[in-house]
């Protein structure tokens, strides 16, 4: 599904909390349209690298480009704007409200209407209700989720929690998903399913995405490109096979004799 | 079955978004709004309009602005009756200092905005600090509010301690010379404050089901998810207090000028803030209709408490020993209500309704 183009760079970032390092100079590109994995052992700095990514933190040194623009020292809020979504490790989801208010939420950056139009319930905010339940409706069928709509998130099993979570990030039309171990604690059937929706969501959209998971077989299967890190480091970058045959990634893996 | 919810399809995303999905609620709420415009003015005798209906309007009014900042956004506030005051006395200088075509309402709406950006300036440390911390910060405007009306006595036209509210305020357009009615008499004051109360009610509601709603919602649940979805989590607090704000500040003059008749400065002391968080608490956080509910309780049930005791033991004890004890009673049925259910009157009549619902065969 690469086209070549790169729509995310990574250049040469540096992260460290108080004294200690979490990202150490890590370069890498996206190219648009493919599936991304960023793997590596427990502390490695794959979440922070997605924070970086999205905004939540802002690297000590380094840039980040998101298409063509450099995003480094913008909000997450800005970065949303410009067409990334993203889902969290532990569910980021707002455990007062039902699936369906939920994944309405995904949908604020396109609202229009002011609140007092809402409060009157006219015209445009009205018209804007309905259509973005339709396009969430469209979602809730992709990702097989009608039958909850109305139920409290809270109430939710794990699996299916993530699910909403997805389709959260999905409602917001993005170009680059970020999904931060979607397949964490889920069973084999489930997983299944996550792989097939982040497949679909790649070809039928045509959405860039960068995932960190670490169910091996999973990554190879479906991501087009692996990058590797340990210990804040970047030991590997390439595609599944180049990885999977890369002596200091087995090492990280597996461990070495000294 | 009476109530009947099977068989009411949505064949639309509009029709699904109704306020009353379910053709009996609409039906219910009809009936009782046309009951309390029409026939409660006219059966009512003019001690329940002024000692019950009417204050419970104002404090719904109050209360309902501290559960859209509290209940649905999560920002905990204390300064309820400072708002309350800012509003009470904004009215009165807007209504004594404008000209003639002047009325009320637009009185009310004006001096609820200038509360709204006060709020706003008070709520600014919300930015930074959550929960305890924040409800600590919210009491500077409680005291922020007392002290710079008695400081300024110009905002109470040099007053000593209060002003009785003069009746030609409450005149609207003129109709009452025009029609002959007494714009003033408890009837047009709970008619007034009945019309304000529900409009700013139905205002609130379509908030929540729209996009500012579920802003102010996932500002409450998370607010870091809420940032990386693109929600101005600052922008949507800041505007949480200013309509929180503008309610109170509405409250506030309602319960100045359709209750108490007076304006002073002793109406709006600390214990009335504890008083409005306790109905928004036992009412349910997060609940638009659970504000009114928690206000009928924590208003009426004292009087009735005390009422039942005078009429059972009245004979026998001291009135003031047969008082505290109906204030016990009060208190333990407080507990056992937010023991049983934390997410008070609301969630309860929703347990109910659900059990209702499967009854006789609950499984």
């Amino acid at each position: 599904m690469a086209s070549g183009n790169s729509i995310l760079q990574i250049d040469d970032i540096n992260l460290a909390f108080g004294g200690v390092t979490a990202l150490n100079g890590i370069s890498f590109d996206v190219a648009e349209g493919e599936i991304c994995a960023v793997i590596g052992p427990n502390g490695a700095g794959k979440s922070s690298m997605l924070n970086v990514i999205n905004g939540v933190y802002v690297p000590q040194s380094g840039r980040v480009i998101f298409r063509g623009q450099d995003c480094t020292q913008m909000r997450p809020r800005q970065i949303a704007k410009l067409g990334m979504a993203r889902t969290f490790q532990n569910i980021g989801l707002f455990q007062g409200m039902t699936v369906l208010e939920n994944i309405l939420t995904g949908r604020s950056l396109k609202i229009r209407s002011t609140w007092i139009e809402q409060g009157l319930n006219i015209g445009r905010a009205r018209r804007e209700e309905v259509e973005n339940r339709a396009l969430v409706e469209e979602v809730i069928e992709f990702l097989h989720l009608q039958s909850i709509r109305k139920t409290p998130v809270g109430k939710l099993p794990y699996g299916l929690q993530k699910r909403v979570e997805l389709a959260r990030a999905l409602v917001a039309e993005p170009t680059l998903l970020l999904q931060d171990e979607p397949m964490t604690g889920m069973n084999l059937e489930e997983k299944k399913d996550m792989s097939c929706f982040a497949l679909e969501i790649n070809r039928e959209y045509g959405t860039t995405i960068v995932l960190i998971e670490h169910d091996m077989s999973v990554v190879m299967d479906i991501s087009d490109h692996v990058v590797v890190l340990d210990y804040g480091a970047k030991i590997g970058d390439g595609t599944p096979d180049e990885v999977k045959n890369n002596q200091e990634v087995i090492d990280a893996y597996l461990g070495v004799t000294h | 079955m009476i109530y009947r919810e099977t068989g009411t399809f949505s064949t639309s995303y509009i029709e699904d978004r109704k306020l009353f999905p379910i053709p009996f609620d609409k039906w219910a709420m009809g009936v009782f709004l046309l009951f309390m415009v029409f026939v409660v003015p006219l059966i009512a005798s003019d001690y329940w309009l002024a000692a019950h209906l009417i204050p419970i309007l104002a404090y719904g009014c109050a209360a309902l602005g501290l559960n859209l900042l509290t209940g649905m956004t999560g920002q905990l506030s204390l300064g309820t009756a400072g708002f309350m005051c800012f509003g009470a006395f904004f009215t009165f200088n807007i209504m004594l200092r404008s000209p003639e075509w002047m009325n009320l309402p637009l009185a009310m709406v004006l001096a609820g905005s200038v509360t709204g950006v006060i709020g706003v300036i008070f709520g600014l440390p919300s930015i930074r600090i959550k929960g305890f911390y924040l409800l600590v910060s919210t009491l500077a405007a409680q005291y922020f509010a007392l002290w710079f009306f008695r400081s300024y006595p110009y905002f109470l036209n040099y007053a000593t301690a209060t002003v009785t509210l003069p009746d030609h305020h409450f005149d609207l357009f003129g109709i009452g010379d025009a029609f002959g009615v007494d714009m003033a008499s408890f009837e047009a004051k709970y008619l007034l404050s009945l019309g304000i109360v529900c409009a700013l009610a139905l205002f609130a509601k379509n908030l929540m089901r729209s996009s500012t709603g579920r802003n102010f919602m996932a500002v409450r649940d998370m607010d870091i998810a809420a940032s990386v979805i693109g929600i101005p989590v600052i922008r949507t607090k800041m505007l949480a207090f200013f309509v929180s704000c503008f309610y109170c500040g509405v409250g506030g003059a309602l319960f100045c000028y359709a209750y108490l008749q007076v304006l002073g400065i002793r109406t709006f002391e600390m214990n009335r803030s504890f008083e409005i968080l306790f109905m928004v608490i036992i009412g349910g956080l997060g609940s638009i209709a659970g504000s009114f509910y928690g206000t009928v309780l924590v208003y009426e049930f004292p009087i009735l408490f005390s009422w039942a005791g005078d009429y059972l033991l009245g004979g026998a004890f001291d009135t003031a020993v047969v008082d505290n004890v109906a204030k016990i009673l009060y208190g333990i049925l407080i507990i056992a209500l937010l023991i049983r259910e934390p997410g008070g009157l609301a969630a309860l009549w929703l347990t109910a309704k659900q059990k209702l619902r499967t009854w006789p065969f609950p499984h």
